[in-house]
């Protein structure tokens, strides 16, 4: 595509977005509708060329079946050619569970797209389990197993017992209890300051990537 | 039956990941990895539905004339154009092993100078947001937000040459209150502290959940409520 | 005191030529080791590799005598035969003294030899070790702790939960930001806008989502008896489908079923930025009164809470993203923050038995904090007395939470 026309459409829509900080406006809503029926197609065809066409068709040989050059051999190539069971035919089930999920389109049969359902949430509870076990919960105490010889090592400790206790849903915030509560929100009080003060930069160079296109690569008035 | 097989199949999936984190042994090591490639898959055939349910709302503006229903329109022919142009590989080389994103294709085009424009001044819309937000919190009404302000406000001098300069002058014994030291005591600190208790309030949140669901006691997303 | 004088003054001479003399002797070995031939690694030892589906065997080794004299690292050599041709697999950095080669058959027999490299590119090699064979345990044991201390915590959930069914009574404190949410729907129906619900922007197959989808039931379910509009834009398809199953089920369940629409839920796009230019779309043309942000958020959490927020709406946030969780902090009403998301579903719905679950993990906090307390203490009597009784039983807590990368 032309540069100077390319690129005139970009600014458009780069003008068109940041127009809505002033008030909701229809070149706003341009484009914010084509954002949404451009980006709905574009990830709809990434998943389709990065999950559903490697992990399924090529996995299961589907893609050499339908006359594909360069396609790998699959676990159906496997089966009927060499008479094998191939690891790979299991995600023949995948398939299945997928299909399952559009049958939530028939009236009479939908209920049995919550089977894929049941499968995804089970997995996910499953390996979110394991994974914020290890790493959130045992090795953020393992790290602040600490000796308390230090002005430092006392904030922590302090710090992530109080802030603990602030989450604790089954006694009452009074008392001894609720002063320690106080002090542990102080603490998630500080860490959200020090995340916000941290990104507040971080998000303003973004901006100044954007004037830095329309002024500089568009208009060439920045060099 | 048709509200008990999705929870024993929750029940299963469930309790088998978590024993098989302990069992290295074939088949149970690699069932984390598989699944989550199943669940890749699965999620592209939902898109079908995902994409039906954005024609039919969009489709559904445009017939009953809705007050914006040109920009409906415009939805539609943007998806319609981008699945077109990236399944077809319109402008590039055609066939199941042609590159998509290959220079000069009409779906890179459309994505260099559609979508990445709007994803990023989206993002950079950040800025002004951050900057509102920031406002509002000077205001802070009680004791937790000015702790929150301050803290933000410390990290983000230390962050700037201006806090550099700011307190440069004070004298060696005292230079651990100078903004680039205070702000990263404060990161490495009473920041860690914080991040430390929410992060095991979360897993302990997660393994309750998980269980709760793992074990059928919460079916919620089910939809198992009426029966 | 002279005397003790005269001897420290002797001892000191003596022990001044003793150093002396080592320091020659020392001296003279290494320039005579400097003619001598480059000494091998020995005692190598080959086994499979502990904890994993097989296909890995661990090869260890006393480093070379020569580790000090330009020692640059160690080449692994392996075949499957003793007088076979031994071709090389890897190298390991000077000193050290472990190697695991991840790549065999478990069906093989393997040996393995281990070459010192010096900076001249001299080699010399070890002897062979004994014969080894990779193999898939059924136990991994170093995560025998994870095991323990996982069971007590889901154990402390499973018993409360029981324990609750039988009616027992449970006291569990407010939360701000549940105790709102039926003032918030409330206010929605008196202005009579709609009540705006994003459930996060990953899929389902996080678990915040899951819970985000828990919530909107029953959060659902108060908005049906209310009678007011709701708006669930999602960006994602199963999250989509996920969505409107639950509030479909939370209106026959309030017995309004002829209220519910399927127009309540539907798809926007999987694309961040996108999905959040159609929610300010969205918020500024609705106005709805009350918006709920519940699960996963990245970046575009802020966007979405400064336009409600432009709008007057009353904001109630929820994440477990530690870095969205200040910019809801700062915008919105409430938040729930981290735990409180996940424990949000079961103090809505009010049945015992998921309330029990809290308790649950509130025996997991008694667990952490005692851990950490017990564990510093430890180490503090450790660092203070230097007694090896403190140091082992600190380094025993310590294990008892680290995580072995097998």
């Amino acid at each position: 595509m032309d540069s100077v026309f390319s690129h005139t459409i970009a600014a458009i829509l780069t003008i068109g977005i940041i127009s809505f900080l002033y008030k909701d406006n229809p070149l706003y809503k341009f484009c914010e509708s084509l954002f949404i029926g451009v980006s709905a197609g574009y990830w709809f065809v990434q998943q389709y060329y990065a999950n559903l066409l490697p992990k399924l068709f090529d996995n299961l040989g589907i893609t050499k079946l339908v006359g594909a050059e360069n396609a790998p051999e699959g676990a159906l190539q496997a089966l009927f050619l060499e008479g094998r069971l191939d690891d790979n035919l299991l995600y023949l089930i995948a398939g299945v569970l997928g299909v399952m999920m559009l049958l939530r389109l028939s009236p009479k049969i939908g209920w049995i797209a919550r089977w894929p359902l049941a499968f995804t949430v089970g997995s996910s509870a499953g390996l979110y389990f394991i994974t914020y076990f290890q790493s959130n919960a045992m090795s953020q105490l393992e790290h602040t197993i600490l000796p308390l010889n230090s002005f430092n090592n006392l904030v922590l400790i302090v710090g992530t017992v109080t802030g603990i206790i602030y989450f604790y849903f089954s006694k009452e915030h009074k008392g001894v209890f609720g002063g320690a509560a106080k002090v542990g929100i102080y603490f998630l009080m500080i860490t959200f300051g020090a995340s916000f003060g941290y990104t507040v930069m971080s998000r303003m160079s973004l901006l100044i990537g954007r004037i830095d296109f329309l002024f500089g690569t568009w208009l060439g008035l920045v060099k | 039956m048709r509200r008990q097989i999705p929870v024993v199949i929750t029940f299963i999936v469930g309790s088998v990941l978590i024993i098989s984190v302990f069992i290295p042994h074939k088949p149970f090591g690699q069932l984390g990895e598989n699944f989550s490639v199943y669940f890749d898959i699965i999620a592209v055939f939902a898109f079908i539905l995902g994409a039906g349910n954005l024609l039919r709302v969009h489709g559904n503006r445009i017939y009953k004339k809705h007050k914006d229903w040109p920009y409906s329109v415009v939805t539609v022919a943007g998806f319609t154009v981008m699945m077109i142009a990236g399944l077809f590989k319109i402008g590039g080389s055609p066939g199941i092993t042609g590159d998509l994103t290959e220079p000069g294709s009409m779906f890179e085009d459309l994505y260099m100078y559609v979508f990445t424009p709007l994803m990023a001044t989206m993002f950079a819309l950040l800025a002004f947001y951050v900057a509102s937000a920031s406002h509002r919190a000077f205001r802070a009404k009680n004791k937790e937000a000015t702790v929150l302000l301050l803290a933000a406000f410390v990290i983000l001098l230390g962050r700037t040459p201006f806090g550099v300069e700011l307190t440069s002058w004070l004298p060696d014994p005292l230079s651990f209150l100078e903004i680039p030291n205070l702000a990263s005591w404060i990161m490495s600190v009473p920041n860690m502290a914080g991040q430390r208790a929410i992060m095991v309030g979360i897993a302990l949140g997660v393994i309750a959940m998980a269980l709760r669901v793992i074990l059928g006691v919460e079916r919620t997303y089910l939809g198992a409520d009426s029966e | 005191m002279k005397a003790f004088s005269y001897s420290f003054t002797f001892y000191c001479l003596l022990g001044l030529i003793l150093l002396a003399t080592t320091d020659g002797l020392a001296q003279v070995e290494s320039s005579d080791s400097l003619l001598s031939p480059l000494l091998p690694p020995s005692e190598v030892i080959a086994e499979d590799h502990p904890g994993d589906a097989g296909a890995a065997i661990i090869v260890r080794w006393k480093l070379s005598p020569d580790e000090d004299r330009g020692v640059t690292g160690y080449e692994i050599v392996r075949s499957t035969s003793p007088t076979g041709e031994f071709s090389s697999i890897g190298f390991a950095a000077a000193g050290s003294n472990r190697y695991v080669d991840a790549n065999t058959e478990d069906s093989l027999t393997y040996y393995y030899k281990v070459l010192a490299i010096d900076v001249d590119k001299n080699v010399s090699e070890s002897e062979l070790s004994p014969p080894a064979r990779s193999s898939p345990q059924w136990f991994n044991f170093h995560l025998l702790n994870l095991l323990i201390i996982g069971g007590l915590i889901c154990g402390a959930v499973i018993y409360f939960i029981a324990h609750a069914k039988k009616g027992k009574k449970l006291f569990l404190r407010k939360i701000a930001g549940l105790e709102a949410v039926d003032e918030a729907i409330g206010r929605a129906t008196e202005m009579g806008r709609p009540i705006l619900f994003i459930p996060g922007i990953l899929d389902m197959d996080d678990v915040q989502t899951i819970a985000a989808i828990t919530i909107l039931g029953r959060v659902a379910k108060t908005i049906a008896q209310y009678d007011t509009k709701l708006n669930v834009p999602t960006s994602r398809s199963i999250v989509m489908s996920t969505a409107m199953e639950t509030v479909k089920e939370a209106y026959i369940s309030a017995g309004r079923a002829d209220a519910y629409s399927d127009d309540f839920v539907h798809y926007v796009t999987d694309e961040q930025f996108g999905y959040v230019a159609a929610v300010n779309g969205i918020m500024v043309r609705e106005r709805p009164a009350t918006c709920f942000y519940i699960g996963a958020f990245f970046a575009e959490s802020l966007i979405m809470a400064e336009t409600g927020n432009a709008i007057g709406a009353i904001q109630i946030a929820g994440t477990a993203m530690p870095a969205q969780l200040p910019f809801f902090v700062a915008a919105c009403d409430y938040t729930l923050i981290g735990e409180e998301l996940f424990a949000a579903s079961a103090y809505l719905s009010g049945e015992p038995k998921q309330l029990g679950s809290l308790k649950g993990q509130d025996v997991g906090k008694i667990i952490a904090m005692s851990a950490i307390v017990i564990g510093a203490l430890l180490e503090t009597f450790f660092a203070i007395s230097g007694s090896s009784f403190f140091g082992s039983l600190a380094e025993l807590v310590h294990k008892l939470f680290s995580i072995v990368a097998s």
